[in-house]
C-alpha cells in the first residue's frame, strides 16, 4: 500500500461536484481508476476536470469544495494496493 | 508546418498590434496579453517583434515541428522539453524537423509565448492574425488551437546566432524573485470617470490589496477587495443611466480600463468588451498591461497612481527594451 497525492495542475477554485447541489464526483473511500474524475477546477471561466491518475481507493480529500488552490496543491490522497 | 499534439489550455495565435479599427463593431484588439515577453520571443528567432506567435495559458502545449526552425520560449516560467532534453527559456533554440516540444504547467506567471522563425502563417481576419477566442476568430478552426491541427509557418531566414535576453530586459514576472528590486505595483491613471467615486475611495483603491478572481480571463480580470463609496454624481443622474451607483449611460471602454461592476472592479484587457454601462474611474496604461496578463488567480495586486507623462515615459522605456539591444549571444554569456 502506498499513498499517492493527486495534485492540481493549475491554480483556480476546486469543486468536488459538477454543479452546486449535485452529488460529488467521488466520495471518500470510493475505488477509483486512472480515468476517474475526482473534481473540477475553475479557471478563466472554464471547468477543468481533475483525474485520479492512479488506481486505488480515494481515502481523503485535502482540498475542500470551493477552496482556492494553487498549482501543485494536494487535492486528494489515493491509497494504491 | 507545426502540429498541435496537445493544445494546452486555450493556446492561441496572437499578433501585434492586434485587430485595430473594428472596435466600434465590437471587435477587441486581442493580441498577446504580455506584449513584452511576446516581442522578445520574436526577436530571439530573427522575426520582426510583432510577428504572429503562440500564446499559451497556465498549461503549455505539446507541438511537433515539421521543418527545421528556430524557436524561443518566453513569459511564464515553465519546464519545457524538446524530445527528452529540457530547453532554456528566453533563448534561441534550434529545432530539427520531427522534434517535439512539450511544455508543462506555468510555475510563475500565467501566459507563455512560443515564437517560431518565419512566424505563424494562419489566415488574417479583419486585418490581423490575432485570435479572439470567444468569437471564434483566428487560429485554424476558429478560436484557440485544438489537438491535431496543422499550423502553417511563414518563410524564414536562416537563424544562425544563439541569442539570449539579458536579465535586465526581461519582465519581472515572479513577484518573489523581483521583490525589492522593482516596483511590482500596477500603474493606473485617474479617469475617465474618477469623479464618480468619493475622494477617499480613490485613495482607498491605491492603498488597498486586490485579489485576482479565478473568473478572470483574456476579457478582464475580476478583483475582490474593500467596498467603494460613491460621489453625489453617482446618485444624482437620470434614470436611463441605470439603478446602481456604478451604472453610467453605456459608453466605450478603453483597454486597461478598470470598471466598477456594483462593487467588483474589472480590469479590461486584450479581449475586452467595447462598451458597457459601468463607470471607469481608473485606466492601466498600455506599458503596464503585461502585469495583468501574467497575474495568476488569487494573486494580490496593488496599484500605483501615475500621470500621463509617467505613462508615456514607461511606454518609451519598454519600447527600447523590446529591441535587439536586449539580446546577447549565448557564447558571450558563458565566457
Amino acid at each position: 500500500m502506498a499513498d499517492v497525492d493527486v495534485k492540481s495542475p493549475i491554480p483556480g477554485t476546486f469543486y468536488r461536484s459538477p454543479a452546486p447541489g449535485e452529488a460529488p464526483f467521488v466520495s471518500e473511500g470510493q475505488v477509483v481508476t486512472e480515468e476517474t474524475v475526482i473534481g473540477s477546477i475553475e479557471l478563466m471561466k472554464q471547468f477543468n476536470e481533475v483525474y485520479a491518475g492512479v488506481e486505488g481507493t480515494l481515502t481523503s480529500f485535502v482540498a475542500g469544495d470551493g477552496e482556492a488552490v494553487d498549482s501543485d496543491a494536494v487535492l486528494a490522497i489515493i491509497s494504491t494496493s | 508546418m507545426l502540429e498541435v499534439v496537445k493544445h494546452g489550455l486555450e493556446t492561441t495565435v496572437q499578433e501585434l498590434p492586434g485587430r485595430i479599427g473594428h472596435w466600434e463593431q465590437g471587435f477587441p484588439p486581442s493580441g498577446p496579453a504580455d506584449a513584452w515577453s511576446f516581442r522578445l520571443a520574436n526577436l530571439l528567432v530573427g522575426n520582426h517583434r510583432d510577428t504572429a506567435a503562440l500564446e499559451w495559458q497556465f498549461i503549455g502545449p505539446t507541438l511537433r515541428f515539421h521543418r527545421d526552425c528556430a524557436i524561443a520560449l518566453t513569459g511564464a516560467d515553465v519546464v519545457a522539453k524538446l524530445d527528452d532534453g529540457v530547453v532554456p527559456l528566453w533563448q534561441t533554440i534550434h529545432v530539427r524537423a520531427g522534434q517535439v516540444l512539450a511544455c508543462a504547467a506555468a510555475k510563475t506567471g500565467a501566459r507563455g509565448y512560443i515564437a517560431v522563425s518565419g512566424g505563424i502563417a494562419t489566415a488574417s481576419v479583419l486585418g490581423s492574425r490575432a485570435t479572439f477566442h470567444m468569437a471564434g476568430i483566428g487560429g485554424i478552426s476558429g478560436g484557440s488551437l485544438k489537438t491535431g491541427e496543422q499550423v502553417p509557418l511563414g518563410e524564414a531566414k536562416p537563424v544562425r546566432k544563439l541569442l539570449t535576453v539579458v536579465d535586465s530586459a526581461r519582465p519581472p514576472i515572479d513577484p518573489l524573485a523581483s521583490a525589492g528590486l522593482s516596483d511590482s505595483r500596477i500603474a493606473a491613471m485617474l479617469g475617465p470617470n474618477n469623479t464618480w467615486l468619493e475622494d477617499n475611495s480613490v485613495m482607498m483603491f491605491f492603498d488597498s490589496e486586490w485579489t485576482v478572481s479565478t473568473n478572470s480571463n483574456r476579457t478582464g480580470l475580476r478583483l475582490s477587495g474593500p467596498q467603494f463609496t460613491f460621489s453625489p454624481q453617482a446618485y444624482a443622474k437620470p434614470a436611463e443611466h441605470g439603478s446602481e451607483p456604478s451604472n453610467i449611460l453605456d459608453h466605450g471602454y478603453p483597454v486597461g480600463g478598470i470598471s466598477i461592476a456594483g462593487q467588483t472592479p474589472i480590469v479590461f484587457i486584450n479581449d475586452s468588451p467595447s462598451a458597457g454601462g459601468f463607470f471607469v474611474p481608473f485606466t492601466v496604461p498600455r506599458f503596464d498591461l503585461w502585469r495583468l496578463g501574467q497575474a495568476r488567480p488569487h494573486a494580490k495586486l496593488r496599484f500605483r497612481r501615475v500621470t500621463m507623462a509617467h505613462a508615456n515615459e514607461g511606454r518609451r522605456r519598454l519600447d527600447k527594451l523590446c529591441s535587439s539591444q536586449s539580446l546577447v549571444e549565448v557564447d558571450s554569456v558563458k565566457a
